[in-house]
């Protein structure tokens, strides 16, 4: 090759990335870096598997992994992640005032919130909808038998208006009784005072885990009243925050689908089985300098908190109290809807 | 003085003398007596035997709380210390302890009269608030630096409680002494102020001194999250405060003052030697009553994201292990409410008991 043919390759090659070195430069991440830590969204108490505080009063659960992910990916340091506990109802103004970079706390992606909150959201995580679940001596197994039935809901909450369209769609009869706090609903049911209740499925499935002395005794109905997608919020006008979010997820996903765990992650980046885990941790390079960040941030993601089952199992799934199903939220090849985008 | 005609009749009597007066008066009275007793001893022996005989201790044994019939007091040994001190770093709770300690201390030491100068007790505060901030912060005096979004627990409701009390009542004397001031823009203003605050919810104010004011705000004027909520709790504890002591100087004559000017003392003379200590005396049940209030309506900060005691009893049994369990935890969280209630309400009516001397 010649010398002219070799520069002017170059000159393309050039050419070709600067319109992706131009989109990496996001604002958030440059924010990110200069601070030094990453501000993420917290609760204000518990939210049973996803955001809770362990016996060392440290933040632990499904969100709060996905948080130490990113932050890994971006800074290097799982621990550089700083937790702002947030209600539901102060969680969108704290984003848009800056007080956290990003809302990973079970948010539904709704329209509303995409469009006249301002907000954008990454490809959805995590997929939970409305289920009812009932005492098992009823001998019932689908919502039509409900008839006749008194079911209980959490007043002022979506599954109220969910649970009463669907069940006069098929036109059940029944009474519906709602209560103001969730201990008080769960004590009601508990009480047969309801012959049904209506709840997120997997807040239904950690209550009859954990909360019910006996979890034969409750059958979670098959019927799904609705199914929310739960995504990552972020503040409109900075896409590639957008895209370095998303990349994080298919990230975690991809090293699910290629079975690359916490444990053999050096492993298989010394000796790549194929090309895409090459390319996602990092041996053959792009995936870093494309989003403006290093070639191994994946990489070190995967060593820190593992891959997407891993965080999963821990949190919710067969290592957690709760043994949740991955069910919807299992990857596309194995009867689940999470997929990666391709990663080229 | 009573007229002593209109006096009951000697209460000197043994304690059968008063029982049969009064519980075994006749039959049906009897009747009911033990009855309600016999209720009384059954609740009691329901309760006893939840709490202590029925009961897990320790949370090595958790695994005993499914099957046992008693309360499952393994949650509090597991999870005290996240009710105490939230999400304060686990190594440095020693610190917050301390911390603790030395706010509980100011208090106390505050209620006692040989601290009842202004000069000490402004001394006493300082220092003791002082204590408390550098060793919760700790950046200062070259600890490790802990931010205010870590804070929590019962730590967390002390430091609120404390400064809203603490900015609040000079605010609302204030207040108060501004709203009786004889320039109209000065009374009218103030009035218009207090009658704002106090028709907003206590909600919506500290909503908006958290969520709103720094998206209206340039960064420079934000300021800590938590101080911008203690300010506006201050504030709105502020204008009740002076709506009490209003009532205060309502009952004081008029002619105090102008005997006061008549011996020649000057405004602040007035204010301070006359006025004033008549003003406390007059207020004193309604302030007891407002710092009670207060003091309990610090749990409404959980709604605005700061992890004080509710908040972090709500963590402590939000895991799969210790989920059955929320029934102690609010047990041990009322619990410490009301030792914190019963002994300001008793130390009012210690005050009451003391001022009155001045009566006599």
């Amino acid at each position: 090759m010649t010398k002219t043919l070799k520069s002017l390759l170059a000159v393309m090659a050039c050419a070709a990335f600067v319109p992706s070195a131009l989109a990496a430069e996001s604002a958030t991440i440059k924010m990110i870096e200069e601070r030094g830590t990453m501000l993420c969204s917290g609760h204000n108490g518990s939210y049973f598997g996803f955001v809770e505080v362990n016996d060392k009063n440290e933040w632990r659960g499904l969100d709060i992994d996905l948080c130490r992910a990113m932050t890994t990916a971006i800074l290097g340091d799982p621990n550089k992640v700083q937790i702002v506990p947030l209600s539901w109802a102060q969680r969108f103004p704290a984003l848009q005032s800056g007080d956290v970079d990003i809302i990973i706390k079970a948010t539904g992606w709704t329209m509303g919130r995409d469009t006249e909150l301002g907000l954008q959201f990454s490809l959805p995580y995590f997929f939970g909808g409305t289920q009812l679940m009932a005492h098992s001596d009823l001998g019932i197994t689908q919502a039509t038998q409900l008839e006749g039935g008194t079911i209980c809901v959490e007043a002022g909450t979506t599954i109220e208006r969910i649970v009463a369209d669907y069940l006069k769609t098929l036109g059940v009869e029944h009474t519906m009784i709602s209560y103001e706090k969730a201990a008080e609903l769960r004590a009601a049911y508990l009480a047969n005072r309801c012959d049904a209740f209506a709840g997120w499925g997997p807040n239904l499935a950690v209550l009859r885990a954990t909360e019910i002395d006996n979890p034969d005794q409750h059958i979670i109905l098959e019927d799904q009243l609705s199914s929310e997608p739960i995504s990552a919020a972020m503040r409109q006008g900075d896409e590639d925050f957008v895209d370095f979010t998303n990349w994080m997820l298919a990230a975690l996903l991809l090293a699910e689908e290629h079975g690359v765990t916490m444990a053999n992650v050096e492993e298989m980046a010394a000796n790549p089985p194929n090309p895409t885990v090459a390319r996602l941790l990092g041996s053959t390079p792009g995936i870093g300098e494309r989003l403006g960040l290093r070639e191994t941030w994946a990489r070190e993601m995967i060593a820190a908190v593992g891959n997407f089952a891993e965080i999963y199992d821990r949190n919710l799934g067969k290592d957690s109290p709760y043994k949740l199903e991955r069910g919807l939220n299992n990857l596309w090849s194995h009867g689940g809807v999470l997929y990666a985008p391709i990663l080229d | 003085m009573t007229d002593i005609a209109a006096a009951p009749p000697s209460t000197v009597g043994t304690a059968s003398h008063w029982l049969k007066k009064h519980a075994f008066s006749s039959l049906p009275a009897s009747i009911a007596t033990v009855l309600f007793f016999a209720l009384l001893l059954y609740i009691a022996y329901l309760v006893f035997d939840w709490a202590v005989i029925g009961a897990v201790w320790s949370a090595e044994n958790a695994d005993q709380c499914p099957t046992a019939h008693g309360a499952c007091w393994s949650v509090i040994d597991a999870r005290y210390r996240l009710i105490l001190f939230g999400l304060y770093p686990y190594d440095l709770h020693w610190r917050s302890t301390l911390a603790c300690v030395a706010i509980i201390l100011t208090v106390i030491l505050s209620c006692i009269p040989l601290f009842w100068s202004l000069k000490r007790l402004a001394l006493l505060w300082v220092v003791g608030f002082g204590a408390y901030y550098l060793l919760m912060e700790g950046g200062p005096i070259g600890l490790q630096e802990v931010t205010t979004d870590q804070w929590g627990g019962l730590s967390l409701t002390l430091f609120l409680f404390s400064s809203v009390v603490l900015i609040g009542m000079p605010m609302g004397l204030g207040l108060a002494l501004a709203r009786r001031s004889k320039l109209p823009v000065i009374s009218y203003g103030v009035s218009i102020l207090i009658d704002f605050i106090r028709s907003l919810p206590l909600l919506t104010t500290l909503f908006t001194a958290a969520v709103v004011v720094p998206i209206l705000l340039p960064d420079w004027l934000h300021g800590d999250k938590i101080w911008r909520v203690i300010i506006a709790f201050a504030l709105f504890f502020a204008c009740y405060q002076a709506e009490v002591f209003r009532g205060g100087f309502q009952a004081i004559p008029r002619g105090q003052f102008e005997a006061g000017q008549a011996l020649g003392l000057h405004f602040w003379q007035i204010l301070g030697r006359i006025v004033l200590p008549q003003v406390f005396r007059h207020s004193l049940p309604g302030t007891i009553n407002m710092v009670v209030v207060t003091f309990k309506e610090t749990a409404i900060v959980i709604i605005i994201g700061f992890f004080e005691i509710l908040a972090s009893a709500n963590a402590a049994f939000g895991t799969g292990e210790w989920a059955p369990y929320y029934i102690e935890v609010y047990v041990f969280v009322g619990l410490i409410y009301w030792i914190f209630i019963f002994s300001l309400s008793q130390y009012g009516e210690y005050l009451k008991r003391r001022m009155s001397v001045a009566k006599r």
